[in-house]
């Protein structure tokens, strides 16, 4: 406890030119290479990674995780964080499901696990926006409410859709792919037209930027770090019925590591814990990288314990790579 | 006669090339209440704190009773007796009292505390002190001036006989710092010694044995404080020769009705009942001594702040911004105080910092035209002098005064009616300063409202047709024309009634 310096009379110098523009984003490619580079390798050493069904399978898989990590990028970027991704995951396709069973309609059912990950996204914006609780705190605390809400709608049971035209949400194909992909596909150009295009994306970066800046030149940072709660919930709850699509169920007590997998998505791409810096192509790469590395390693058949442990590590490395840039470029 | 319990002899300090102090020499007497007076950035903090250890001298030497000491930091200085109580309060709000004071010296058996003991103690300080703080209440949870008391506590628990006390009263209200200097006396009274660093003259006159004015950090008296009338010490503490860095100052045109009228805004224990106008083509500075609302009061008018009472029109109307977006739409922008903190996004590019603010306008069906933007960015940084080698350069990598200069750029983007500029050319070289100057004095000619709000008095007076003088909360006056002068700024916000203009020999 020493009596604070003063650093008022500090003047900034020039130092080597080092980022670029847009919280270095340009100048950093990296991960893309991995991924064309994991890509090739697996093609040319690994009988079975490079055929239309593996890669169909692949991007399948991926289509739940990359619809909620592309607008939790945004979340990222605002400066914020949001655990509770799992919980609106589980519970908004049970939700769906009641009002399938309850009306029939596919599209009702859709629509009513959207909502649900709206008002729990909604419920986030509240109580990091008005109540000014710490983002990781508070959407911790939302994980367990929704979660338990999740049980009180299923009455705990294992809920299957009523029609089995439910399946054709999510798999039907077009094009030569599955329509999770395609959701996805369509989700991932939405989130990165909005971040790297739009008035409202140039305000997100300010925002998780430096929040005091922002709103001296006039952005209303409250409403932009509510709407990244808004559409991750949405799109969580999104996630959710597609997935209940592809597995025809919905269960209370399903896994909670799907918000390990879309941060992870995130972080591997390059996108700063710190705000202010980060992009929606950044999370797809991030997110193709892992699955490839994950369908490598099985088709290999590596031990997935090991898969575990090396998963870890090349987010460690992410996580590190970004603080060793940041670091040389802080100010 | 006694011999001096400290001693500074040829003290100079730099920072970053700027001399805060040269050649400074003083001997503080013990038992005495020793006050180091001065304007803003006169050197008196960097003295205090070179006493206490905080700052190391560039030259010169440290005596204690005769001898050269080299202080190497706070802790070394305590050895020694002497400690500082800072203008930002250093204590764990989230502990005790008691914990607080005995902060790194409590009793102990071992890896245990022994509270009885600290409790004990405690009670035989406050007896001995008089100053009576709770042991059991939280600090966050104490006022400020009751967290100074802490502070002084702990200096006293650490027998601590030199004690430099940093603007200690800046933040209290009156009658918390006539209770701070009674505890002063006491203390003086019972052998302690005190160095006191202030601006408020009633405050260094009524305690003081021994005054010492700094002025652009050179000494330039010491005497007993009752040889001195306020007058004589104002006198010494200004008398500055002005630069010849500044524009010339054009006539204001007399374009009738006033751009922004503030009316009786008021903020309970920040500001209060301030009232004055801003014209188109007039430059209004707003001084005073540090913490005295100024920045407040601008940025409530800017919807950074919100305020209780008081109406502010803006041409005319009456607006009540809660954000500073709505400032903006209404055609204000300000430049704040911390370039750093609520200025530029240091990692985006140049063209990016420039046009946040108006991106609605290279906005079609919601996507911005980065090109456009890009060419309207360059055509700012031309027109302000901003020096970078691209648009899309980070704003981080250029340098203090360019960095002023993005933000001017970005004000200038608009249809600008009144531009607020909070301490503008603070952290930048002279030639910055200047081309700021020409920036203001051109914007106020283009019949732009301009409201500065500034602590360097050559600045005051090199660019203000108005100057609107702060104290504690409150307009002390109003200059306008030839009765802008140093001596007429000073006694206002430094709070004598001295006649303006008539004592200036």
């Amino acid at each position: 406890m020493t009596i604070t310096d003063d650093t008022a009379t500090t003047p900034s110098t020039d130092r080597p030119a080092r980022s670029t523009a847009w919280g270095n984003t340009l100048g950093r490619f990296g991960i893309l290479v991995a991924v064309v580079a994991l890509f090739i390798i697996l093609s040319l050493t690994t009988p079975g990674f490079f055929s239309g069904l593996n890669l169909r399978n692949l991007l399948d898989q991926q289509a739940p995780i990359l619809i909620a990590a592309a607008p939790l990028t945004l979340v990222l970027i605002a400066g914020q964080f949001d655990v509770s991704l799992s919980a609106v995951y589980i519970t908004a396709p049970l939700v769906g499901l009641q009002v399938e069973s309850h009306t029939g309609s596919i599209a009702l059912a859709v629509l009513a696990g959207l909502v649900a990950g709206l008002a729990a996204g909604a419920f986030n914006a509240l109580l990091v926006v008005i109540c000014r609780i710490n983002s990781f705190i508070s959407t911790l605390a939302a994980s367990y409410i929704i979660a338990g809400i999740g049980y009180l709608v299923s009455d705990q049971a294992i809920l299957t859709p009523s029609s089995p035209g439910f399946r054709g949400f999510a798999a039907t194909r077009v094009l030569g792919l599955s329509t999770a992909t395609l959701m996805a596909v369509v989700v991932i150009a939405v989130c990165w037209v909005l971040l790297a295009l739009t008035r409202y994306g140039r305000y997100v970066y300010a925002t998780g930027a430096n929040a005091e800046a922002a709103k001296v030149s006039g952005v209303r940072t409250r409403w932009i770090v509510a709407s990244t709660f808004l559409l991750t919930g949405a799109a969580a709850g999104f996630a959710g019925m597609v997935n209940a699509s592809q597995s025809m169920s919905a269960q209370a007590t399903d896994d909670f590591s799907f918000v390990f997998a879309a941060l992870a998505a995130v972080v591997v791409g390059g996108t700063s814990i710190a705000g202010g810096a980060g992009a929606v192509w950044r999370t797809v790469a991030g997110a193709l990288f892992i699955a490839m590395m994950n369908n490598g390693f099985n088709l290999n058949q590596v031990d997935p314990i090991y898969q575990r442990i090396i998963l870890g590590l090349v987010i460690l490395g992410a996580v590190g790579i970004d603080a060793l840039t940041r670091s040389r470029n802080a100010t | 006669m006694t011999a001096p319990a400290i001693s500074l002899r040829g003290i100079s300090k730099s920072f970053d090339g700027v001399q805060a102090l040269v050649d400074v020499s003083v001997d503080i007497m013990p038992g005495t209440i020793h006050a180091l007076v001065g304007e803003n950035g006169a050197g008196k903090s960097t003295l205090g704190k070179i006493l206490a250890g905080v700052y190391h001298a560039d030259e010169g030497q440290v005596l204690l009773a005769g001898a050269p000491v080299t202080l190497a930091g706070p802790r070394e200085a305590l050895v020694h007796g002497i400690t500082i109580v800072a203008q930002e309060i250093a204590l764990v709000g989230t502990r005790s009292v008691l914990e607080n004071v005995y902060l790194g010296s409590e009793s102990h058996t071992g890896p245990f505390v022994r509270t009885r003991t600290l409790r004990r103690r405690y009670a035989e300080l406050v007896a001995e002190t008089g100053i009576d703080v709770d042991a059991d209440t939280l600090v966050d949870q104490l006022s400020i001036a009751d967290q100074q008391k802490v502070e002084i506590l702990r200096a006293l628990a650490r027998n601590a006989d030199v004690i430099v006390m940093d603007e200690p009263t800046a933040r209290l209200a009156t009658h918390e710092a006539a209770t701070l200097m009674t505890i002063f006396r006491g203390l003086r009274d019972q052998g302690r010694t005190i160095v006191f660093v202030s601006h408020f003259l009633e405050e260094v006159f009524s305690v003081s044995d021994h005054v010492t004015v700094l002025r652009d950090g050179r000494k330039v008296a010491d005497a007993l404080a009752a040889d001195l009338t306020p007058t004589e010490l104002i006198t010494m503490m200004v008398g500055r020769s002005l630069d010849a860095v500044f524009p010339d100052k054009r006539a204001s045109a007399d374009s009738g009705d006033a751009v922004l009228q503030v009316r009786g805004l008021t903020r309970p224990q920040t500001f209060e009942d301030i009232s004055f106008d801003v014209f188109p083509g007039e430059i209004v500075v707003v001084t005073g001594l540090v913490g005295s609302g100024r920045s407040e009061v601008v940025r409530s008018v800017y919807g950074l702040l919100p305020h209780d009472g008081g109406e502010v029109f803006f041409d005319g109307r009456s607006v009540r911004h809660a954000h500073p977006r709505q400032a903006i739409a209404h055609g204000m922008a300000l430049i704040p105080e911390s370039r750093k903190a609520e200025g530029l996004f240091l990692g985006f590019p140049v063209a990016g910092n420039i046009a946040l603010p108006h991106l609605r306008r290279f906005t079609r069906w919601g996507i911005v035209d980065g090109s456009s933007l890009r060419r309207a960015a360059a055509e700012k940084m031309a027109a302000v002098g901003v020096k970078a080698a691209s648009p899309g350069v980070a704003a981080g990598l250029l340098s203090g005064g360019n960095q002023q200069k993005i933000l001017f750029a970005r004000a200038f983007m608009s249809d600008l009616r009144l531009l607020i500029a909070d301490e503008p050319t603070r952290g930048v070289d002279v030639g910055a300063k200047r081309q700021i100057y020409e920036l203001l004095a051109e914007l106020a000619a283009r019949g732009t409202g301009v409201l500065v709000v500034s602590s360097e008095m050559e600045e005051v007076i090199g660019l203000a047709h108005r100057v609107i003088v702060m104290r504690r909360g409150r307009i002390a006056g109003q200059l306008a024309g030839d009765a802008i002068t140093e001596n007429a700024i000073a006694h206002l916000a430094f709070g004598q009634d001295a006649t303006v203009g008539t004592d200036h020999s």
